[in-house]
């Protein structure tokens, strides 16, 4: 079967040019060097074809019809009057015609090496997160400028302007498709996984939009995610990671009302739940978490996972999630983790023990004015009965969080409280 | 996340400042905008018109009622607004810091409310 049997329809030949584009970008940067040259063009030739391909239907050889458009496009620029300034530097890109012609380089392990230390490359400690989000998204992902700028809700001249420093400071980490190795290997998957991750939790958008011009980030961060995990089965974390987005997004359908307003797990209707997302989710956490030494990915998984296999909130498996808190707070100390700590404490020992860690955590000035903190309070100040503190908690999370769906879910709140 | 940030003044505090102070002041604010444009950060940076120019508008009965003001009678008002969208709210303070302007006055700062819905 080929490519084009398998991809029908808009949305195949969208998936088949992402798949393709990091193998099209590396392909092209092999020959000529020239990164920033080539992402541009790379992205021209992804989008001839996102234009031609409905239509005409997708070559025998995609990738290969990329690459040789991508090339082509790459020699007009070249010559172009329009980079005549250019020239000087760009001589060495002046390849004979005959290089395009030959054969493409369809080795798999290439492509697969190469379009890693692409996604290595992306997440170098040199360039700034926000810089490390568009990059992957653009060299990695595919997506263009303007669907990049769509789903974080800024102009596309401001995330032109992000993506073009971010390939200036990519030029200067001397990218050279050589993988690091060892703690850096270590360190830079890490900061790839976290990419990954804000990329995720970024897909929260109110809307699904239209997923063309809108896509839904959180969707395209478990398809590199997925893709990532494919290229490394055996890393444990990389599976905890795609486990994770796909147990929590399993819930999305739950967890907002048609008007937008939130829905807490607590009053999730959890037939609304994706149970086959679940099911490869559990399956993924279950494979790696005997490998050995769990990572926090991993925990947060199971976590992610008993919360998804209860069938009421009643039915869920507090003490076990609240010994996997302990071990995540162990492993990767952080206030954001005791934050939820106490509330497993809550469900496990009762509220006040629940608040106990709170008010320990509240010591901490900054923490003390986190709207979570106090939206957290509330809810274990409920529970125990003091339906006045809980109220002015509510209030108090609701003026210091800066999302609205969830400013009107803790005004609602405090409402429900302050007038009973 | 993004950021508001204003800055006020009236026309005694710009008419104080020397004429030939002017020219500097903007390629601050100028060089300013360009930095922070070329980090992907600046939205937009825009300067308003004097407060004779600024108006009400109601309606009243289904149809639009403009009055004058409402800053005539206010000593201060907003004289130039920016956008932000920045990776923290540490870095959004470090650029209104930045701002040409906070030598002479403050900077308000405000976040903006976004629709990203946290998982609850």
């Amino acid at each position: 079967m080929t490519a084009g049997a398998a991809a029908s329809g808009r949305g195949g030949v969208e998936d088949l040019l992402r798949e393709l584009a990091p193998q099209v970008l590396t392909a092209l940067v092999r020959r000529y060097g020239q990164f920033h040259l080539c992402e541009d063009a790379s992205q021209e030739a992804l989008l001839a074809a996102a234009l031609q391909w409905p239509a005409d239907g997708i070559p025998e050889n995609p990738r290969g019809w990329l690459i040789t458009v991508a090339a082509r496009r790459l020699m007009d620029q070249v010559r172009s009057e329009r980079s005549r300034r250019n020239r000087e530097e760009l001589i060495a890109v002046a390849t004979p015609q005959s290089e395009m012609l030959g054969p493409p380089a369809d080795a798999e392990p290439a492509d697969r090496d190469d379009s890693l230390a692409l996604l290595f490359g992306c997440c170098h400690p040199d360039l700034s997160s926000p810089s490390q989000i568009a990059l992957t998204l653009r060299a990695v992902g595919g997506l263009s400028t303007a669907q990049i700028a769509a789903a974080f809700g800024v102009p596309e001249a401001t995330m032109a302007q992000r993506i073009s420093r971010a390939k200036q400071v990519f030029i200067q980490t001397r990218f050279d498709f050589t993988l690091p190795a060892g703690t850096e290997r270590t360190e830079r998957l890490r900061a790839v996984l976290h990419v990954l991750y804000l990329v995720f939790n970024e897909g929260y958008t109110a809307s699904d939009g239209d997923q063309l011009t809108v896509p839904a980030l959180s969707h395209e961060a478990i398809r590199l995610t997925r893709w990532l995990h494919r290229l490394l089965p055996d890393d444990s974390e990389v599976a905890g990671l795609l486990a994770l987005m796909l147990l929590t997004d399993a819930r999305r359908a739950a967890r907002t009302l048609p008007d937008g307003s939130l829905v807490p797990l607590a009053e999730q209707d959890r037939r609304l739940w994706n149970r086959a997302q679940i099911g490869e989710g559990i399956a993924l956490v279950s494979a790696a978490l005997p490998r050995g030494q769990a990572g926090p990915y991993q925990l947060q998984a199971a976590i992610a996972a008993v919360h998804d296999e209860a069938a009421t909130m009643a039915d869920t498996d507090w003490p076990q999630i609240l010994s996997l808190y302990e071990l995540l707070e162990l492993l990767a100390p952080n206030p954001f983790t005791t934050l939820n700590r106490a509330v497993a404490v809550a469900m496990v020992h009762g509220p006040e023990a629940g608040l106990r860690v709170l008010s320990e955590l509240a010591a901490d000035k900054r923490m003390a004015q986190y709207h979570r903190l106090l939206a957290t309070r509330a809810h274990l100040e409920e529970l125990a009965g003091d339906r006045k503190a809980a109220a002015a908690d509510y209030l108090e999370a609701a003026r210091r969080t800066t999302s609205l769906p969830e400013r009107r879910y803790l005004a609602v709140q405090a409402a429900r409280l302050g007038s009973a | 996340m993004k950021y508001l940030l204003l800055i006020y003044g009236n026309q005694e505090k710009w008419a104080s400042i020397p004429a030939d102070e002017w020219p500097e002041a903007i390629a601050k604010q100028d060089a300013f905008n360009r930095k922070y444009q070329a980090t992907g950060e600046l939205i937009g940076a825009y300067g308003l018109a004097d407060a004779v120019g600024a108006r009400l508008v109601r309606r009243e009965n289904g149809l639009p009622a403009v009055t004058d003001g409402p800053y005539l009678e206010t000593k201060e008002y907003i004289a130039s607004f920016y956008l932000l969208d920045c990776e923290s709210e540490e870095r959004a303070l470090q650029i209104a810091a930045d701002m040409p302007w906070a030598d002479v006055e403050p900077v308000e700062f405000w976040p903006v409310l976004h629709e990203a819905k946290p998982d609850l």
